[in-house]
């Protein structure tokens, strides 16, 4: 079986036909939601992380901050697995669109520089609130790949050459 | 759905709005005033978010008067196109308001300049409120001699403030002609949406009583980052609005989200105007929040989680409403 095959046949299965296709508010819409709340946990965490690390609000104390951390990995796991429900939903549509993976290396590159930061700051983020320039400038990668992968999965919805197999736009 | 009657109760709003709010912040420089003053800037911001709903409820209105025999599509573009130049000089009184209202509390207050600018902006969004009534009642009410289809006759200062209103349906089509403008609009709501629900969420959680060792006076010192969120996704909301108005009129998720976010305006009134705010900023690290201050975070959480999934919900419920 071809690679492509494989994305018809995962697409005519059951459970990619239903999220697909079923009028029920828990289905597609519903995986969508659940992606929309894990960005807004993941970015919304990251930029208030990423803000004060970058020099705003300087009396505010940088270790509490670690707090969000559990926060953040919640919205990056929920994305994980709403993700994949998306991927089964349309498979073809996300593996023929050179965007698609450039949304998983950015999200790769995110996830480095969140690992690092959050490395430094269990640390060294208790003892002092002055950043180190290494994790401003994390905080900078951080940002600018959230913000990559945020643009490229918007962007997916409009850039799709093939929506189902067989099928073009 | 009868949202005739709906742009009905909420178009006085606005228009008397700035009137009222305009004319007190004016008295408010007779003897500097703060109080006067800080009144009148919370008057622009609260009306500039009912400005919202108000703007919405006309495309409703436009639908179930167009039926009546009569009534002339010149007056109601006219109409919109008056309602469509006003809303921008509201929205941003309202910013400035509540820009000038955040550099209030500091020493020194808010610059002179500011003051000025929102002074300016007040003015001109009265006058276009003033011109947005007038057009409207002319829909029901035409002037003496106006026959249906028969091409508008301004006065003075109609016929120059016409000058820089927008075709209503070539600004629509403007929004929806360039599906890459559209995507772009998309990529910044949820570029807002993030900065929103990150400070306002870090806020509240905070207060909740999580991440205690958290001072919540610099924590909220956050706050312009994610009110510049919000000043992004009312801007593309709206421009996303003017872009397809019926496809959001006829969706009740639509109006779920509206909803909400008035209510989060009465939760953020409840917030800052009852003395909550003032207790809440002085905590240090593990001091615990009051029950009022709780119930509040709480329900700001919940409403801004609203927001988000009735806004994510909005294409499933397409053509859910009939009006």
């Amino acid at each position: 079986m071809s690679a492509l095959e494989f994305l018809d046949t995962l697409e005519r299965s059951g459970l990619s036909t239903w999220i697909r296709e079923s009028e029920s508010a828990f289905a597609y819409y519903f995986v969508l939601v659940i992606h929309n709340i894990g960005l807004a946990l993941l970015v919304g965490a990251c930029g208030v992380l990423g803000a004060r690390l970058l020099g705003f609000v300087p009396e505010l104390p940088v270790a509490p901050l670690r707090r969000f951390f559990p926060i953040v990995w919640a919205g990056f796991w929920l994305n994980v697995v709403s993700g994949v429900f998306l991927l089964i939903a349309y498979p073809t549509k996300a593996l023929t669109n050179p965007l698609f993976y450039i949304k998983l290396v950015l999200i790769a590159l995110g996830v480095v520089a969140l690992r690092r930061i959050e490395r430094q700051l269990s640390i060294d983020g208790a003892a002092r609130d002055a950043t180190p320039p290494v994790t401003r400038s994390m905080a900078l990668w951080m940002l600018g790949a959230w913000l990559g992968v945020l643009t490229a999965g918007r962007a997916l919805a409009y850039t799709a050459t093939y929506i189902l197999y067989g099928k073009g736009t | 759905m009868n949202f005739d009657h709906l742009h009905l109760l909420l178009n006085h709003v606005p228009i008397i709005g700035f009137f009222v709010g305009a004319g007190l912040f004016v008295a408010s420089f007779t003897g500097n005033n703060d109080d006067l003053r800080r009144s009148s800037l919370i008057i622009f911001a609260a009306v500039a978010l009912l400005t919202i709903p108000t703007f919405v409820s006309g495309v409703g209105a436009d639908r179930s008067i167009a039926r009546e025999p009569g009534v002339s599509d010149a007056l109601v573009r006219r109409h919109e196109g008056a309602a469509m130049l006003g809303l921008w000089f509201v929205e941003a009184t309202g910013a400035a308001a509540l820009m000038a209202l955040w550099r209030s509390r500091r020493p020194g207050g808010a610059s002179r300049r500011h003051l000025a600018a929102v002074l300016v902006l007040a003015i001109v969004a009265a006058i276009l409120m003033g011109r947005t009534g007038n057009t409207g009642g002319d829909i029901r009410h035409p002037q003496p001699g106006g026959a249906a289809g028969a091409p508008v006759a301004e006065g003075l200062v109609g016929s120059v403030i016409h000058v820089f209103e927008p075709a209503p349906d070539g600004f629509t089509d403007l929004m929806v002609a360039n599906k890459w403008w559209w995507a772009s609009m998309m990529v910044l709501h949820f570029v807002g949406l993030s900065l929103i629900i990150g400070v306002v969420g870090a806020i509240n959680l905070r207060i909740l009583g999580f991440a205690k060792e958290l001072p919540v006076g610099p924590l909220h010192r956050l706050l312009p980052l994610g009110m510049a969120g919000l000043g992004i996704n009312v801007v593309t909301g709206m421009l996303a609005f003017i872009g397809m108005p019926a496809y959001y009129a006829a969706d009740i998720a639509f109006w779920f989200k509206l909803a909400a976010l008035m209510l989060l305006g009465l939760n953020a009134a409840v917030f800052y105007l009852t003395g909550i705010f003032h207790r809440v900023e002085r905590l240090g690290p593990g001091d615990d929040a009051a029950i009022s201050a709780k119930i509040v975070a709480a329900s700001s959480l919940v409403l801004w989680f609203t927001v988000i999934i009735s806004g994510r919900y909005i294409q499933h419920f397409e053509d859910s409403l009939r009006f």
